[in-house]
């Protein structure tokens, strides 16, 4: 449906975005994952024909939209990641204004208001001033401005920074009766990977400009099929522990937090003898060890030698 | 467009604060300075005259209007004087005056003059009323008084006076200057808020889900110039009514042509509003520009003195460049100096080209600043 197509966009000397190659199915809900900075939020002002790349290719059924950006415009809708809405209007007034601006009018414009104020829950409240509201309701309200002229395809880019985890199961499960319910594709980029994991079909990992990897939850996983993921905490990190286990040559990597060690060994190392015998070299009294199913952060984690929201 | 502006007319309706809050202090400080440049000198006097044939002569002396006149004791006048608080004092007598001065100043021979000529008046009317007196009696004395009184009242000759100046010649009207310069600099700031808003829309993402709309980007601009001008234009056409009809101030029978002149003003304002829009990057940088370049505008533009009174030509030159100083010469020309639509199209087509200019300049630093 659309392909983006070896993009990139320099600002001056930076390269925001390397090269990326995208594309959405159908009816797919596609996620792009990646820390602040990733680049995700300019691959999507690109793909959404906000801002032209400074080379490459944004294609609907084939067709480029770079120049000819109409065809695409009309079956897309964009929740961005500010709160794009008018603080001083109510819920209703602003999505009065924002169907108006697609060219809706009459019974038409007031019946679809209705309709996603229901969908977005936000009835109840349609007279209140936006800025009166929670950061969960503006969100609510940020992805409803964008549904008004039923697109088929909607991008958010991060529709649920900075809201309480009620407001974002309620955004995630709206996102979920969307695609199921309205056949909408949806590109939804975040830095949460478990979001990401509950959503999407397939994933695209994003960092510094580049696409890392690509594919469903599983084959990405799979990236570490060939490793296991140990995790231990320690009751004090001691430093030449950390030394003596970045210098194993089984050992491929050591992250640190707080407490708390990640280390990923080869499938077919006896890593828990090796962290034991090094435990002990050290004088580091260990608090647990355990072998973790690897997620998309530890995938992310291999990839960048970073942890997703660091 | 329609949208847009509807909306704008909406957040307008819930935030009219900035707009009342200029336009009242526009009102505020143009009487405030009006009412300063018009201040008369208070000259002190002291009579052993009863009160009423006092205030019948101070009566007279102010109808020159160039004094007020005000009965005091005469221990109260001479040290006002002798402290230099008032340039001159006057006893009042019943045929004589006295002047009481410290030094000779320009106002304390203006006084003497004044009080001269009201008494020279007065003795002259006397002294006919003494004359038929004398010769006639007294029914036809008092019927000479009443005549006399009537003539003064309803006088036979009109006396028109006219003054004539060569071209060159300049008038300070302090009360109009006050208010044009007042209103024209107040309303920057309502116009460059207004436009203002257009940053804080491309900040928060309102101007992107408009421009992925079917909303044409030229109706976008315009929407939102329209209602910059209209705001601007009404407030300023608001407080000239204020003044007009509410405080009776005189725009010499042009106040309806005064508002046509306003359009190329407000639409420059709105111009460079844009131009400033563009080049800065967030609320900060405005915040800091607006006031620099309205404030330097309105000193070299004549706003805050007039630039009849500038004798440096260097400020004069850097005065050519700022809208003020043309909007000024057009509200002046009209209203002060008299100048006809014909005399006017000079500064019109500068404000104009000013318009046009920095108009372009904006719009396209913004548009280039989002590629």
């Amino acid at each position: 449906m659309l392909e983006a197509v070896e993009i990139t966009k320099r600002f001056k000397q930076t390269h925001a975005v390397n090269g990326v190659n995208l594309f959405l199915e159908r009816g797919e809900i596609i996620g792009l994952l990646g820390p602040n900075g990733a680049g995700k939020s300019t691959t999507i002002s690109i793909i959404s024909t906000l801002i032209p790349p400074t080379s490459g290719d944004v294609r609907l059924n084939n067709e480029s939209v770079i120049k000819r950006p109409e065809k695409l415009r009309k079956i897309l809708g964009v929740v961005p990641q500010e709160i794009a809405l008018y603080p001083d209007l109510s819920a209703r007034e602003n999505l009065l204004f924002f169907g108006k601006i697609y060219r809706l009018s009459g019974s038409q414009l007031k019946q679809k208001v209705e309709e996603v104020l229901e969908m977005i829950g936000l009835t109840d409240r349609q007279h209140d001033l936006v800025k009166n509201f929670s950061g969960g309701m503006k969100r609510r309200l940020n992805i409803g401005a964008a549904l008004l002229h039923e697109p088929e395809l909607i991008i958010m880019d991060e529709p649920t920074v900075g809201i309480d985890p009620q407001s974002r199961n309620y955004i995630l499960e709206t996102v979920k009766r969307l695609n199921k319910e309205k056949k909408m594709t949806v590109l939804y980029t975040s830095h949460y990977m478990e979001e990401v994991e509950f959503l999407c079909n397939r994933i695209y990992i994003m960092d510094k400009g580049n696409i890392l990897a690509a594919g469903t939850k599983e084959e990405i996983k799979n990236i570490l099929s060939a490793e296991n993921t140990i995790q231990i905490t320690v009751e004090r990190v001691n430093d030449s522990f950390i030394q003596a286990l970045r210098d194993h040559p089984v050992v491929n990597r050591v992250t640190v937090q707080d407490r708390v060690i990640t280390v990923l060994t080869p499938k077919e190392a006896n890593a828990f003898s090796i962290l034991f015998k090094i435990a002990e070299e050290t004088n580091t009294m260990l608090t647990s060890i355990e072998i973790k199913t690897p997620t998309l952060e530890d995938v992310f984690l291999h990839l960048t030698g970073r942890a997703l929201r660091n | 467009m329609i949208g847009v502006l509807t909306a704008k007319l909406r957040l307008f309706i819930r935030k009219p604060w900035l707009f009342l809050m200029v336009s009242i202090l526009s009102v505020v400080f143009a009487m405030l300075i009006s009412s300063v440049n018009k201040q008369t000198i208070v000259v002190p006097v002291y009579s052993a005259l009863p009160e009423s044939e006092v205030k019948e002569i101070i009566r007279s002396l102010e109808q020159y209007n160039l004094f007020s006149f005000k009965r005091m004791k005469k221990e109260e006048v001479e040290k006002l004087v002798g402290e230099g608080k008032a340039e001159a004092g006057v006893e009042l007598k019943k045929d004589d005056f006295r002047i009481i001065v410290a030094s000779n100043t320009p106002n304390s021979y203006l006084v003497q003059q004044t009080v001269q000529k009201v008494y020279a008046k007065a003795l002259q009317s006397k002294s006919i009323i003494d004359q038929v007196k004398e010769k006639q009696g007294e029914s036809s004395a008092k019927q000479v008084a009443k005549s006399l009184a009537e003539a003064k009242n309803d006088p036979v000759f009109t006396v028109e006076t006219k003054h004539f100046r060569a071209d060159e010649t300049v008038i300070i009207n302090s009360k109009m200057q006050s208010i044009f310069g007042s209103v024209l600099f107040f309303v920057i700031y309502t116009i460059a808020y207004n436009v203002f808003n257009i940053l804080m829309e491309k900040r928060n993402g309102i101007w992107d889900r408009m421009i992925l709309s079917p909303v044409k980007k030229w109706e976008m601009y315009t929407g939102n110039l329209i209602y910059s001008f209209a705001t601007g234009y009404i407030q300023v056409a608001l407080i000239f009514a204020v003044f007009h009809f509410v405080f009776d101030v005189d725009f010499s029978d042009k106040f309806w042509f005064v508002l046509v002149l306003l359009i190329p003003y407000v639409l420059a304002i709105v111009a460079i509003s844009i131009f400033i829009v563009g080049i800065v990057n967030n609320e900060q940088q405005f915040h800091a520009v607006l006031p620099l370049v309205s404030v330097s505008m309105a000193m070299l533009g004549g706003a805050y003195w007039p630039l009849e009174i500038v004798s440096s030509d260097a400020l004069l030159l850097l005065s050519k460049f700022v809208p003020v100083t043309y909007g000024m010469d057009l509200l002046k020309g009209a209203v002060v100096y008299g100048y006809s639509f014909s005399d006017l199209l000079y500064p019109m087509s500068i404000l104009f080209l000013m318009a046009v200019v920095f108009m372009g300049l904006g719009i396209n630093i913004m548009e280039r600043k989002r590629a």
